[in-house]
């Protein structure tokens, strides 16, 4: 399992393999005796022995990935730690579970479990499988359903949500930037990788930057335990996210999006398209011979892929131009121009109006172009009003749980049909829709309400470096 | 979290080493033997326990290896067990002990007792790197650490 | 008969000195160590005297400094995750800008043939590409995370835009530009422990490479097509360990030196030792080269030897940097 670039560079401990466990150690205040001693098995288990001669096994420490997630030290060598806490083990699980509960006629203690497909995971999918955009995804539904799914959503409907509340947070930063020095550029934040790499070493200079709006799969998580639950208990909701990319699990694992009431996470678990491969591999099927189930949608309709225009990404810079054109300017823009700069992974999208320059905005994917923003924005030489950063080169349909080539085809090949397919469905779906302000009224209370605050927002942390010298890599 | 080896076995320390008249007299040449870099390296506190590396068994005289002719100093560590996660700062403790002690002659190796650790080649690498160790060395809270370590709880 | 003659002695350093380096004109040797300080060193009159001290641009030590192709730029490297770039300007010299991004540790920074571009590597295991626009601007090109532990070295090849590094994982590496980013083509492995230096000859034909395994190695290139057989892929040219030097060196050599004016190599080893080598002239087959050990300058420090660098315009005119704090010159005298 591979984390994006961005992760992979966070200072890496060189000597936990992933078959040890890491250990963090801890300062004691000194105390003597000679009480007990330790003894290794030949298992490799630790035992203590008291002075009466009495063995007790020691447990073995384990880490959770949230302490993963609150220490500055490495990040990779966590790899097996997720592997074990988001897997689709866990899924299975849990639909088996429902099984016996059902078959015990217990059907009100089961889990209501709610999937939440990526658009990007389904375009990989589909090219390996050789369909067209709706009918994998349809297809997928269909598999999900089978296996015990009670819904399959597109998460593009809350990137729709994601991508308006974007565009309202940057009028807003916007009309705030003579008084909040901290209010632009504003840095998307769809990108998990992006903002763990942001909050493990840059921390309070670049964190008041970065868009406060979730990312699609975390707005997602929102509405699935609060508003399409279908009146039941977050924690009666079991919610699974399809994703193109490992860093959404640790997206996932945020504190943040922990229920402390009902103990529960607003996605449980997350599955990278990989995985979603494997178990299609574990039921001995075909994508292209599963019967289609519609997708269900986020307004209680039947739902139908969708996709927002330009890039796999999301299209942050696309909606966040548009919008602001508009509201700032009046402005109807037509097609947007991205103009490569650096490299293909660095653009420029600018508006100009009556030959003068209004606003000017980017995109950097991959690690050495976020260097470049990143080390602008702290030197507060960084001209942008909005960048849509994401940590993968390519973005997120090159994203690093994606599914590989076959034999004879080069990765560049492999993203050139996935982006083919992805923007088939490109139906010029236009951020909002009188349906979307409906839903701001009833979930949500309004636009600007505490609840829509809640639900669509939320922090950052800086993580300060391990001081723990006992820890500290060297 | 707790301890990884909460209540490790306790050896009873050396006696303190005779100082002869020879050893006293100035004019003699005295040539640094294994007993003395022993001495430098006996007292050294295990970085969480409240005990010496010698109580733990950690270091012990036979496992020190002067050349005095050759400026040699060789030192073979102990872990108290085998997933000691403090044998890197053991033996930067050790080395730095003998930087600052040792003449600037002597090259020093220090290196785990074969077979006495899950990681002894990486170990013993990251010990034998002199850039790293000079880095570690600026870095103010694993120095803090080490320091620490190395202050005598004999008065 | 070859010999070392010692030319000067400079001591100004408070600490251990990591790395010398001349500029291209060969008239300052510029120092830097763990006193934190870059020193420049020139001619007056007979003596060698320090004509500049570099100070407040970094905060720990600096463990390399590298000069522009053009000379008026010198780039040093600091264990502080920082690299500076420093102009001189008249009669001083000026950190015009701090290149950040690496997460701890920089141990080299190293300028390509035509001053456009900048690699630097760290014990983050990362290489990164920096390319330097018209106003002296620094831009990150590529972060590089081949290696799979700390990225000891980096040296550009004589002519062409690749980069080699050397790392704690024991292989060199080499990258190019792919067109949109830079890859690694090349994985010379062969080292048993750290690389800790890399030398290319003159021609850029061949590498010369030194490690904590006590062994120098020298490596050959093969172009696609070439005549004995050698195996490549695509248009990338193929390196192999053509010779290996063992027995010589008793302990760790930090350092190694191709000098481009007179073919020999010098090493830099932790028994206070320099040694010279050269390509035995009896034997021409490139692929099977032998060198012989031609001198051994011992307690050339009296301490460890950590770098080299050969003067770019007098021939055998060598400066070394040792933990003893001081800085030598020396003259090759054949006899």
């Amino acid at each position: 399992m591979a984390f994006s670039g961005a992760l992979q560079l966070t200072d890496l401990d060189d000597f936990i393999t992933p078959s040890q466990e890491c250990i963090k150690p801890v300062k004691v205040t000194k105390k003597s005796g000679k009480t007990a001693a330790i003894k290794i098995g030949d298992d490799g288990e630790y035992s203590q022995i008291g002075i009466d001669g009495g063995e007790v096994k020691l447990e073995k420490a384990t880490i959770t990935l949230n302490d993963c997630l609150a220490c500055s030290g490495c990040i990779t060598s966590a790899e097996s730690v997720l592997i074990t806490q988001q897997s689709q083990e866990e899924l299975y699980k849990i639909l088996n579970s429902n099984k016996i509960l059902l078959e015990q006629g217990k059907s009100d203690e089961c889990k209501y479990v709610v999937i939440s497909i990526s658009p990007q995971s389904k375009a990989s999918l589909a090219v390996k499988y050789k369909l067209n955009a709706n009918e994998a995804i349809e297809k997928i539904s269909g598999f999900f359903k089978q296996l015990g799914a009670s819904a399959v959503y597109d998460v593009a409907q809350a990137r729709d949500l994601s991508l308006v509340e974007s565009g309202h947070e940057f009028i807003r930063r916007y009309q705030d930037k003579e008084t909040d020095k901290t209010a632009l550029p504003m840095l998307a934040s769809a990108c998990p990788g992006w903002v763990c790499y942001a909050e493990k070493t840059h921390g309070s200079y670049i964190l008041p930057y970065i868009s406060s709006t979730k990312s699609p799969q975390q707005i997602m998580g929102s509405l699935t335990k609060d508003h399409l639950g279908g009146g039941r208990k977050p924690d009666q909701v079991y919610h699974v996210t399809v994703m193109p990319c490992y860093d959404k699990k640790l997206e996932a694992s945020r504190q943040d999006f922990y229920d402390d009431l009902y103990s529960t996470r607003d996605v449980d678990c997350v599955l990278s398209t990989l995985e979603v491969d494997e178990m299609f591999k574990r039921e001995g099927i075909q994508l292209g011979d599963v019967i289609p189930a519609p997708l269900d949608s986020i307004y209680g309709r039947q739902g139908s892929a969708m996709n927002h225009p330009n890039n796999g990404s999301g299209g942050y810079l696309e909606h966040v131009m548009k919008h602001a054109a508009k509201e700032i300017y009046g402005h109807t823009t037509g097609d947007l121009k991205y103009k490569t700069m650096r490299n293909n992974d660095f653009k420029e999208v600018t508006l100009e109006i009556d030959g003068k320059v209004e606003l000017k905005f980017a995109i950097a994917y991959g690690f050495r172009n976020i260097q470049n923003i990143v080390q602008k924005v702290k030197r507060g030489k960084c001209n942008y009003h909005f960048v849509e950063v994401m940590a993968c080169p390519s973005g997120c349909l090159n994203g690093g749980a994606q599914l590989r080539p076959e034999e004879g085809v080069t990765q560049k090949e492999l993203l050139a049909e996935v982006e083919g397919v992805y923007d088939e469905n490109d139906a010029t779906l236009e951020c909002g829709s009188d349906e979307l302000d409906q839903l701001y009224a009833t979930w949500l209370g309004g636009r600007n309400s505490d609840k829509a605050l809640k639900m669509l927002h939320t922090q950052y942390h800086a993580i300060e470096k391990e001081t723990n010298a006992l820890g500290i890599k060297w | 979290m707790a301890l990884e080896n909460e209540n490790p076995l306790v050896f009873e320390a050396a006696k303190d080493r005779q100082i002869t008249p020879e050893e006293e007299d100035d004019d003699v040449v005295d040539k640094i033997d294994n007993r003395e870099v022993f001495d430098l390296i006996r007292d050294i506190n295990d970085p969480e326990h409240p005990l010496s590396l010698e109580e733990l068994n950690v270091v012990t005289c036979s496992q020190v290896h002067v050349d005095d002719d050759k400026n040699e100093v060789s030192i073979q560590f102990t872990p108290t067990i085998p997933h000691c996660s403090m044998a890197t700062l053991i033996g930067l403790s050790i080395r730095v002990k003998l930087l600052r002690a040792l003449p600037a002659r002597f090259k020093v190796d220090v290196q785990i007792y074969p077979g006495t650790h899950a990681s002894e080649d990486a170990v013993n690498k990251q010990l034998a790197d002199k850039e790293r160790v000079a880095a570690a060395l600026e870095n103010s809270h694993l120095l803090e650490v080490v320091n620490q370590c190395l202050t005598s709880r004999k008065t | 008969m070859i010999s070392l003659q010692s030319i000067a002695e400079l001591e100004a350093h408070s600490d251990r000195v990591w790395s010398v380096s001349w500029n291209p004109s060969g008239t300052l040797l510029a120092s830097c160590g763990g006193d934190k300080t870059v020193r420049l060193w020139g001619k007056e009159g007979e003596n060698w005297v320090c004509k500049y001290r570099l100070e407040d641009g970094h905060q720990r030590t600096v463990r390399s400094v590298g000069w522009s192709p053009c000379g008026k730029y010198l780039a040093s490297a600091s264990f502080d995750a920082t690299t500076c770039i420093w102009e001189n300007k008249d009669r001083d010299f000026e950190c015009i800008a701090t290149l950040e991004g690496h997460e701890n540790e920089v141990k080299c920074v190293t300028w390509c043939s035509n001053g456009s571009l900048i690699a630097t590597c760290s014990r983050d295991k990362s290489v990164w590409i920096w390319e330097v626009d018209e106003d002296a601007e620094f831009e990150c090109e590529s972060v590089l995370n081949a290696h799979s532990q700390d990225v000891k070295m980096v040296l550009w090849h004589p002519t062409k835009e690749i980069v080699a590094s050397a790392s704690y994982d024991n292989t060199i590496k080499m990258f190019k530009n792919d067109g949109d980013d830079w890859s690694c083509f090349s994985t010379l492995a062969s080292h048993e422990s750290t690389v800790w230096a890399i030398s290319f000859d003159k021609t850029g034909e061949r590498l010369a490479s030194c490690s904590d395994d006590k062994t120098l190695k020298i490596w050959q290139e093969y172009l696609p097509g070439n005549t004995e057989g050698v195996a490549t892929v695509g248009s990338d040219s193929a390196w192999k360990c053509v010779c290996t030097l063992s027995g010589q060196h008793p302990r760790t050599i930090y350092d190694v030196k191709w000098c481009s004016l007179t073919d020999y190599i010098a090493t830099a080893c932790v028994d206070n030792a320099i040694r010279l080598f050269k390509e035995s002239d009896c034997n021409t087959d490139k692929n099977q080269p032998s060198f012989d050990l031609l001198h051994t300058q011992y307690q050339a420090h009296t301490q460890d030897v950590n770098g080299l660098c050969w003067n770019p315009k007098i021939p055998g005119l060598l400066a070394s940097a040792s933990d003893d704090s001081i800085v030598k010159i020396w003259q090759v005298v054949e006899k």
